[in-house]
């Protein structure tokens, strides 16, 4: 939008398992996009629940397809026992020639605890380097959520609704309140005027536009999010400026 | 070009103005506290306030208390409208398990307009199928008078307001004005049947719909544009972020009003 700059926090690409709506490609994304005029955004592979480890490198290939370096990247983590991944110097090192900026986790899917014993090495490698968690895989298990982030507490997260279209004040709000690196993404979070109440008590600073596009489109939430009833300078922060400053925050 | 800057379109409207450029109906939504969520704005002058920014003209809604609980009546909605008269109407929230008290409601239906539309059904939370006969009174009340009957559907088998449900009562009731909650969510082959094999009285209701990618682009491919009904549940949802999944929806500008304003009051005439 000529009027305000919109970076998607929650957007997957990629063809699902189980059909649906999709973008394969960056071509696709992109165009996608530009219809609702969203100028960038921070983008999972679409099966990274179900095809870890083959999803990052899927990612980081389907980026190469974006010539406009509108994309940016997650990777998803696992536990380090196994060895399924890189040592966290050779992983983290890795990110800027793949156009990586952020990591994810599915515990549930991925069958293992998310805590310290499974993941430490790599969150403190993490928060070391600012390097934004989203936190989309809980999949409303809110008391894993809440052991998580005792254990990880300087983590820099973006917490993405995955739990339906009711809004999750009760859960989000200690959250917010208790962790000062806990990010909200507005995708999914349809309470009238809500973004303005979350915003007005814990800060615009710590909310995040988001699509999660393919399920849903981009419009809805730009629309909400522009007649939230917040100042232009607080609208312009949640749209893309936070997340902008986020990812330029990390260390890579 | 984005959908936002399509030159006097609906959508432009919206991203300029805040609204579409008309009135918009709002056909299903809900009032007062419920247990499973925070509200901030429940009560009838903070939603009427978040009706007036998105030029939303009108609400038809059933309060929490009418469906969930028994000893809160309907005439205390009635009151509640009368405070704001251009604003807010009301359905006859129907509970099967308590016949005298829907008697004694619809009873009093007449002393209620304008501010009363219809009846409002919740099967699947009062666990009674729609077909049941413990609804058919408040079913014949509304045929009788060719008044909108709001539902609570979704998709699914097996249940008790699941598609083929809804298709027996549209079957058996050809006057009522059947407002299909929530489209049957998820269930397009008994969206479609529940329109095109009724006579004519029957709607799909899109409220937790907007934004979901494609999925009013498919119901007006179904059915047609004509056959949806715009709604919010408000105050679960907010009204900016419905009508932005509607006027961001890949389809026409026609299909937009049809959808937010025209197909209403095609049902319910100009004055309700």
């Amino acid at each position: 939008m000529e009027d305000l700059f919109f970076f998607d926090s929650n957007c997957s690409i990629g063809m699902p398992m189980n059909g649906g709506n999709y973008a394969a490609d960056a071509a696709a994304l992109l165009s996608e996009m530009d219809y609702s005029g969203v100028e960038k955004a921070l983008v999972r592979y679409i099966n990274t629940d179900i095809a870890i480890p083959y999803s990052n490198a899927m990612v980081a290939e389907l980026l190469k397809g974006d010539t406009q370096d509108r994309l940016t990247g997650v990777w998803t983590i696992l536990p380090s026992q196994c060895h399924e991944l890189p040592e966290p110097d050779e992983f983290f090192g890795s990110f800027k020639e793949n156009r990586i900026g952020a990591i994810t986790l599915y515990p549930v899917e991925h069958r293992y605890v998310p805590c310290r014993l499974t993941l430490g090495k790599l969150l403190d490698a993490a928060a070391e380097r600012k390097v934004p968690v989203l936190l989309n895989g809980f999949a409303g298990k809110w008391s894993e959520l809440y052991n998580f982030m005792k254990e990880f507490p300087e983590l820099t997260c973006i917490y993405v609704e995955r739990c339906g279209k009711w809004g999750s004040d009760r859960n989000i709000r200690p959250l917010l309140e208790n962790y000062s690196g806990f990010h909200f993404e507005t995708a999914g979070y349809w309470v009238p005027e809500g973004i303005a109440d979350l915003a007005n008590e814990y800060g615009a600073e710590r909310i995040l536009y988001g699509s999660n596009f393919p399920q849903y489109n981009h419009g809805n939430g730009m629309l909400q999010l522009k007649y939230s009833g917040l100042s232009a300078e607080k609208v312009a922060l949640i749209a893309g400026k936070n997340l902008e400053n986020l990812l330029k925050g990390a260390q890579l | 070009m984005s959908v936002w800057n399509e030159t006097n379109s609906v959508a432009e409207h919206c991203w300029k103005h805040g609204n579409p450029g008309f009135p918009v109906f709002d056909m299903h939504g809900h009032m007062g506290p419920h247990y499973a969520i925070y509200f901030k704005r429940g009560e009838a002058a903070d939603m009427v306030a978040h009706l007036k920014k998105a030029g939303v003209a009108k609400l038809a809604f059933t309060h929490h208390y009418a469906l969930w609980e028994p000893s809160y009546r309907n005439a205390n909605v009635c009151e509640i409208c009368k405070e704001f008269p251009e604003n807010l109407r009301f359905y006859v929230g129907i509970n099967p398990h308590y016949p005298e008290i829907i008697k004694e409601d619809l009873a009093q239906f007449d002393k209620w307009r304008p501010y009363v539309l219809g009846i409002k059904m919740l099967a699947g939370y009062h666990k009674v199928n729609v077909t049941d006969k413990s609804y058919e009174y408040a079913l014949k009340f509304a045929d009788e008078r060719g008044l909108p009957v709001l539902n609570h559907t979704w998709g699914g088998r097996g249940h008790y307001n699941d598609g083929p449900s809804m298709l027996k009562l549209v079957e058996k009731y050809h006057n009522a004005k059947f407002f299909h909650g929530h489209s049957i969510f998820g269930d397009y082959e008994y969206a479609e049947r529940v329109v095109k094999e009724s006579a004519g009285n029957s709607y799909l209701e899109l409220t937790a719909v907007p934004g979901e990618n494609g999925m009013i682009e498919k119901f007006c491919e179904l059915v047609g544009s004509e056959k949806l009904i715009f709604g919010t549940d408000l105050p679960w949802f907010d009204e900016f972020q419905a009508i932005g999944g509607v006027v961001s929806a890949k389809i026409s500008d026609e299909a937009k009003r049809n959808i937010l304003h025209d197909n209403v009051e095609r049902i319910l005439g100009k004055e309700w």
